[in-house]
């Protein structure tokens, strides 16, 4: 092992990532969808996939890019197939919403343009799958958090296929009747797949390092973790392979169940192993990116109980906007945006004074940020948030897109920040760039191989 | 060790407004002991009884003697001892089994030993390439870290040192260092 460097292409998947995700909530506070049109309309798919694809999806590879390296300590395989992954996902999803906006007029240019998703989109995946994947086998026996990423990995396999034989479908390439039932009984399959794997799976993994990384709290594996992993990782084989099959075969939903229990397992023992970061850190005093993703967690448990609520009173299918939205803002972009406020300073400060720290006086990382002004930001994200999942459970569309509104005030605001990171806007002037440092770009990667690292020679 | 000239005043440094403002005093007091003329002994006002760095200075030839002065403030003297620096456990070679960059079998008693386990990152990997830019090129450095050091490595190495390291049963990942003779850079 030599060694990681920085990854040339996260940031600039970041910045995409975060574009989208200021573009989704715009059509949100529009009145763009869902709930103003129905939950199954072209323009409810455009802004879920701008979030699931644009937004999450995009922000992931760029963080896994990074951190599967840090966390199997080997480093990324075939790093020269990252920006081709990144364009291909980018120009599938830009082919898959002009199909959506094209669906109601049934013109020849959307069969081409979601036949072309369908094809662009899981060859992005799949490149990104090739490269991690083959860093994590190379890394094999391998460690508690790399496993979940491996599973979420073979999670976001089983989304894209499922999403590609959707649009193949709508497109009218695959008309057979079985592929057809299956796209009918697949959407659930889809997105169990991708909200529960592909990216919660993910996201947990990636926090068992993360959070005691930074709030200094003991990461030894425990046995509640492997609980989880493996209450976790069954729950997602019968969701996606075992419950799509019963109900095909024997049009029962055993399996489902069963999944969903296993489910609130991992999410115990899951809620157990949080307990133990925060309580028994050495970091006394947290900083606003462990704070505000309490707020995450927070919405990832309320979505288990809007789950588990909305199962007992038989109104899943009235009310799985709101839980798709609580799921989608409160749990995983409460997390990448409180997340993101760590990466970007670290990964900022790594490439601008890796070069000469132990040489030169630095600024800490946390100079890079003001702590006080931008918790009010996350303050007002979670409320937003709390609001918009309140307005879609009470029908009130009115209500959802102000609140909507909050959301994305709060997101611009934290993108600014994100932005001054980028710049060193908030470092003294005497400390900003010490001889042998360069200002890093805004989201590009540095202009050479030897700017990142050895500048100062 | 030349002889101390009898009169020569200790080196005092008052690190207690860089703790009360949250800072990591570690670099200002490595600065002071470089600063210190031959026999000249090192006055340390802290916040705290700086424990880790009895060790840190013993084994650069530093004997401590602490007493507490009031308000829970610490005065720490550090005297030369007379006679050079005895490696004090012979268990800090380099570790024999694990990764590294550096084969062979020169590799010289770390001259020093930090623990930065329970600093926040960056902080473990600043403070080790810190320590490390004081030695003399030839000269290892033992350093016990939260993680493997990732980052670190691939820094020692367009930096041109010299590395082995394993993970230790705790978790922790120990590397003794060699200082490499230039500045050189990889590639």
């Amino acid at each position: 092992m030599m060694g990681a460097a920085l990854s040339r292409w996260t940031m600039a998947s970041f910045a995409a990532a975060l574009a989208f995700l200021v573009g989704a909530q715009a059509l949100m506070v529009a009145g763009y969808g869902f709930p103003a049109a129905d939950i199954r309309a072209p323009q409810t798919l455009v802004v879920v996939h701008m979030v699931t694809i644009g937004w999450l999806s995009l922000l992931l590879c760029g963080a896994l890019f990074q951190f599967v390296p840090v966390l199997v300590a080997k480093p990324l395989l075939h790093e020269r197939l990252v920006l081709p992954s990144l364009l291909l996902l980018l120009a599938g999803l830009v082919s898959l919403l002009c199909g959506f906006l094209h669906l109601s007029d049934r013109a020849g240019i959307a069969v081409m343009l979601l036949a072309l998703a369908g094809v662009l989109l899981p060859a992005g995946f799949a490149l990104a799958l090739f490269v991690l994947g083959a860093t994590l086998w190379s890394a094999r026996p391998l460690p508690l958090p790399a496993r979940f990423v491996a599973v979420g990995l073979a999670c976001v396999a089983a989304t894209a296929a499922f999403g590609s034989l959707f649009s193949l479908a709508l497109a009218g390439f695959v008309a057979r009747p079985a592929l057809l039932d299956l796209h009918a009984a697949g959407v659930p399959v889809h997105a169990a797949a991708g909200f529960g794997g592909w990216l919660t799976f993910t996201a947990v993994g990636v926090s068992y390092r993360l959070l005691p990384m930074f709030m200094l709290s003991p990461d030894h594996e425990r046995a509640t973790g492997r609980v989880v992993l493996y209450t976790g990782g069954a729950a997602l084989a019968l969701a996606v392979v075992a419950a799509p099959a019963e109900a095909l075969l024997a049009g029962t939903a055993v399996a489902f169940h069963v999944a969903g229990a296993l489910a609130l397992v991992a999410l115990a023992a899951y809620a157990a192993d949080l307990s133990h970061f925060y309580r028994m850190r050495k970091r006394r005093v947290i900083e606003l990116n462990s704070k505000s993703a309490l707020g995450a967690f927070a919405g990832l448990y309320l979505s288990a109980v809007l789950l588990l609520a909305l199962w007992a009173t038989g109104t899943i299918s009235a009310h799985a906007g709101a839980l798709v939205y609580l799921v989608a803002f409160g749990w995983l972009t409460g997390l990448g945006l409180s997340q993101l406020y760590k990466i970007v300073p670290f990964l900022t400060w790594l490439e601008c004074y890796g070069p000469v720290m132990g040489r030169k006086p630095t600024p800490r990382v946390q100079d890079l940020v003001v702590e006080r002004r931008d918790s009010a930001w996350f303050a007002l994200y979670f409320l937003g948030v709390a609001a918009g999942a309140g307005a879609l459970l009470a029908g009130a569309p009115g209500l959802f897109r102000l609140a909507s509104a909050v959301t994305l005030s709060a997101t611009a605001a934290i993108v600014v920040e994100l932005v001054l990171v980028r710049r060193l806007v908030n470092v003294k002037a005497a400390l900003r760039l010490p001889e042998g440092t360069s200002r890093p770009r805004l989201f590009l990667p540095p202009r050479t191989e030897t700017a990142t690292i050895g500048a100062a020679r | 060790m030349s002889i101390p000239p009898p009169d020569l005043p200790p080196l005092d440094v008052d690190v207690r407004p860089i703790l009360r403002d949250g800072g990591e005093p570690f670099g200002a007091i490595m600065e002071a002991v470089a600063r210190l003329a031959p026999g000249q002994s090192l006055r340390l006002y802290a916040t705290f009884k700086p424990v880790p760095l009895f060790g840190v200075l013993g084994a650069r030839g530093f004997e401590p003697s602490a007493r507490e002065i009031g308000g829970g403030d610490w005065e720490v003297l550090f005297s030369p001892r007379a006679a050079a620096p005895q490696p004090d456990r012979p268990a800090t070679a380099a570790p024999a089994a694990g990764n590294g960059n550096g084969g062979g079998d020169d590799w010289p008693e770390p001259s020093i030993e930090i623990d930065n386990r329970d600093l926040d990152p960056p902080e473990p990997m600043v403070r080790t390439l810190e320590v490390l830019e004081k030695l003399m090129p030839g000269e290892a450095l033992a350093a016990i870290l939260p993680r493997e050091p990732i980052f670190l490595l691939k820094e020692l190495e367009s930096r041109g040192h010299r590395w082995r390291g394993a993970t230790e049963p705790d978790g922790s990942y120990r590397i003794v260092i060699r200082a490499g003779d230039g500045r050189a850079a990889a590639s």
